[in-house]
């Protein structure tokens, strides 16, 4: 990350406070708020998921990292919808039915998030019901699924299925993830993408929904 | 060097070992349990000497008295062998009246099994119960094992058409087995056996018994029938001369079983004034607090970490492990089980190994190595960054189950009486080394090895009507961690490591 300001800086140790204090003085230095997430917190939130990825970071320094950022998006939220700016997708992410696990959703949801997507977080033991009405709502663009146990990991393949049913397999994509599942169980219930990690979960989701 | 031969009675075991090695190693791998943590406390772990020789030291007189030493009686944590010896092992010879803790007991003709059914070990004993004595001991491996080492692969093949006959049908055969080694290896052939109690965690009850393990796969995980379980040996499939009654204790709730009921009666928890604390670390860690007016217990999931699983060099303690690690000089010291080369790291060596890094400065207190990914503890064994995080995550789960439930019956750990912790590694942790990954904040005066006090518990059982049981079963309620919305906050709160030893 080339340059170093103190809203990154506060986003890369995880300090909320620091992290709105410098987003409200930049705004109203009159900073463009697209600007600031494309060029401020989505590489600090990359950076962070590069550390992650090479174990400088562990699970609470990401979800400190992720809350800061959050923070800091608060504030900018209403100005990038009053600029009509996109987000580069929209993505429905949770927990299968049948388990309760929250960690690792959270960390994917987080990061996803932080690279600029528009995150809808169903929370855990979601059914497929749930997904497809928050399709049919809002529409979406992925649906990301996350299990912790063996014995839930088949309700992946039977959201699937159900997308199937419902006529809406073919206008999203499905990325999953979680402790048990591989990539052959991807292409076994014919998942769009696999990731055993939140930082690949971004990359995987770049690459599918084609924001890079 | 020429090794030295040990034989151990009444197992009828012969064994070799390298001379100097320390009995506390051998006799571990057999079941001898240390709960002081063979620190040379409690004289439990004492051994007769009834050939060869083992040295009497002023310190095991003073613990044991001159008198005992002179007849024989050794501290196995005190002793290294350095000659051929036949040890009789004190411990089996115990009857349960001089436990430590006395209790009523009515006796009774007859002879009675009590068994602690674990995920991964099982442990048996024989007693007369007209006086109390333990007659002989087994222990063996779950065979279970053979289709998934952790409870949740036991479940999904559980859940399976095929997998509940076979989990079912090996698990009986083994106990089947080790009762029947049991009776042999006392010569007591005409006497009837009366009574088989057994304890365990919610799966082993249901599979043990045949009772469908699907609802246990997902989330509420409610058991359909988790109470007391009282079988035929025809049931079972099981000749036994006596025709003896076999209970499966009543389940506490979730994952939590009866070997958590047993362990709550062995210590006394319900005649405690002062809230205490059982801790039982394993692949499921298992937390109970309470005293006499109310008791809580949960379960969670911390992995495999603290039995040296997923890491790197991890192993199980035994021969070549590092298990503990202390530091001298400002650099860290490992001692290595039976004295050889250093093979691997098991976990107590795990906790002290990340303790003395974080007193040390080389692990940081967000659980980073400074300056590389690999600390080098004995040649060849190395401690890695992903062990780290491994550990962090064991750690944080049962750390964030203790704050919870403390929270949840409105203490802290500061109002705690004592703390027992229960299990192997109990036995082995080092309790600084605990408090200063932040494992548990207790102080380390009120923390108390316990042994296995699944077994003890089950003993009791033995010796008691049903009913007290379910009298317990009553007052302990227990809380669904996973459900609790402040679990995950409090889980990943607990992963970093303490800043400084406080």
């Amino acid at each position: 990350m080339p340059e170093m300001t103190e809203l990154k800086e506060a986003i890369l140790r995880g300090d909320a406070k620091t992290a709105v204090a410098a987003t409200r003085t930049l705004l109203a230095e009159g900073i463009d708020p697209v600007e600031l997430v494309t060029k401020q917190m989505i590489p600090a939130m990359d950076e962070v998921g590069r550390r992650f990825e090479c174990q400088d970071y562990f699970v609470p320094e990401l979800l400190l990292s992720a809350r800061a950022m959050k923070s800091a998006l608060e504030l900018v939220r209403p100005l990038l919808i009053e600029r009509g700016a996109t987000p580069a997708g929209r993505v429905i992410i949770g927990t299968v039915k049948g388990d309760l696990h929250d960690i690792g959703k959270n960390l994917v949801a987080s990061m996803l998030e932080g690279a600029g997507f528009e995150v809808v977080d169903l929370g855990v033991d979601v059914t497929p019901q749930k997904i497809i009405s928050e399709i049919q709502a809002q529409g979406a663009d992925l649906v990301a699924l996350s299990a912790l146990l063996t014995t839930t990991m088949p309700n992946m393949k039977t959201t699937i299925e159900e997308l199937k049913k419902a006529g809406m397999r073919e206008k999203v994509k499905v990325i999953i993830g979680g402790a048990p599942v591989t990539q052959q169980y991807a292409d076994q219930i014919g998942a769009d993408g696999f990731s055993d990690n939140a930082n690949g979960a971004v990359s995987l989701a770049r690459r599918l929904v084609g924001a890079s | 060097m020429a090794q030295v031969r040990i034989n151990i009675k009444p197992l009828g075991r012969t064994l070799h070992v390298e001379p100097g090695t320390p009995l506390r190693d051998v006799l571990y791998e057999y079941g001898v349990e240390f709960p002081c943590g063979g620190r040379g406390k409690c004289r439990s772990c004492r051994v007769r000497l009834l050939e060869g020789g083992l040295p009497a030291t002023a310190e095991q007189e003073e613990i044991l008295t001159p008198r005992m030493v002179a007849e024989g009686w050794r501290l196995a944590c005190r002793c290294d062998a350095v000659q051929d010896v036949t040890l009789e092992i004190g411990q089996w010879e115990a009857t349960v009246l001089t436990d430590s803790t006395p209790f009523d007991f009515a006796p009774r003709q007859g002879l009675g099994v009590a068994i602690d059914l674990g995920t991964t070990t099982l442990a048996c004993q024989l007693l007369d119960l007209s006086t109390g004595h333990v007659l002989g001991v087994q222990t063996g491996l779950n065979p279970q094992a053979a289709y998934g080492a952790d409870i949740m692969t036991r479940v999904e093949f559980g859940a399976t058409a095929e997998g509940a006959g076979r989990l079912s049908s090996v698990i009986r055969a083994e106990i089947l087995r080790l009762i029947r080694n049991l009776i042999a290896q006392a010569g007591l052939g005409a006497e009837p056996l009366r009574d088989v109690v057994i304890v365990g965690n919610t799966v082993m009850h249901h599979l043990f018994c045949g009772i469908d393990v699907t609802p246990l796969s997902h989330y509420p995980f409610e058991p359909v029938r988790d109470g007391l379980e009282i079988l035929e040996p025809a049931d079972l499939g099981w000749a036994l001369q006596g025709n003896p009654a076999v209970r499966f204790l009543p389940c506490l709730g979730g994952f939590v079983g009866s070997d958590i009921l047993a362990g709550v009666r062995a210590i006394r928890m319900e005649e405690s004034e002062r809230p205490i604390v059982l801790v039982d670390l394993g692949t499921n860690g298992e937390v109970v607090v309470g005293n006499r007016e109310r008791i809580l217990c949960a379960s969670t999931a911390a992995g495999p970490a603290f039995e040296g699983a997923r890491i790197r060099m991890g192993m199980q303690a035994s021969t070549g492990a590092i298990s503990d690690v202390g530091i001298a000089g400002g650099k860290a010291v490992c001692r290595i089980l039976g004295g050889g080369s250093a093979r691997g790291i098991c976990g107590s060596g795990l906790v002290d190994a990340v303790a003395a890094g974080l007193r040390l400065g080389i692990i940081r207190p967000d659980g980073r190595i400074a300056g590389g990914d690999e600390w080098l503890l004995c040649d060849p064994v190395s401690l890695f960054q992903n062990d780290v995080r491994e550990l962090q995550l064991a750690k944080g789960a049962i750390a964030a189950a203790i704050r919870l439930l403390l929270s949840n019956w409105s203490t802290r750990s500061a109002e705690i009486g004592r703390v027992f912790l229960a299990g192997a590694f109990g036995n082995y942790v080092n309790r600084s080394s605990a408090r200063r990954i932040g494992l548990m904040d207790f102080q380390d005066e009120t923390v108390t090895p316990a042994g296995n006090t699944a077994l003890l518990g089950a003993k009791l059982a033995l010796f008691d009507p049903a009913e007290d049981f379910q009298t317990s079963l009553s007052r302990i309620r227990h809380v669904p961690l996973a459900a609790d919305p402040r679990f995950h906050e409090v889980f990943v709160e607990s992963m970093s490591f303490p800043p400084t030893d406080g």
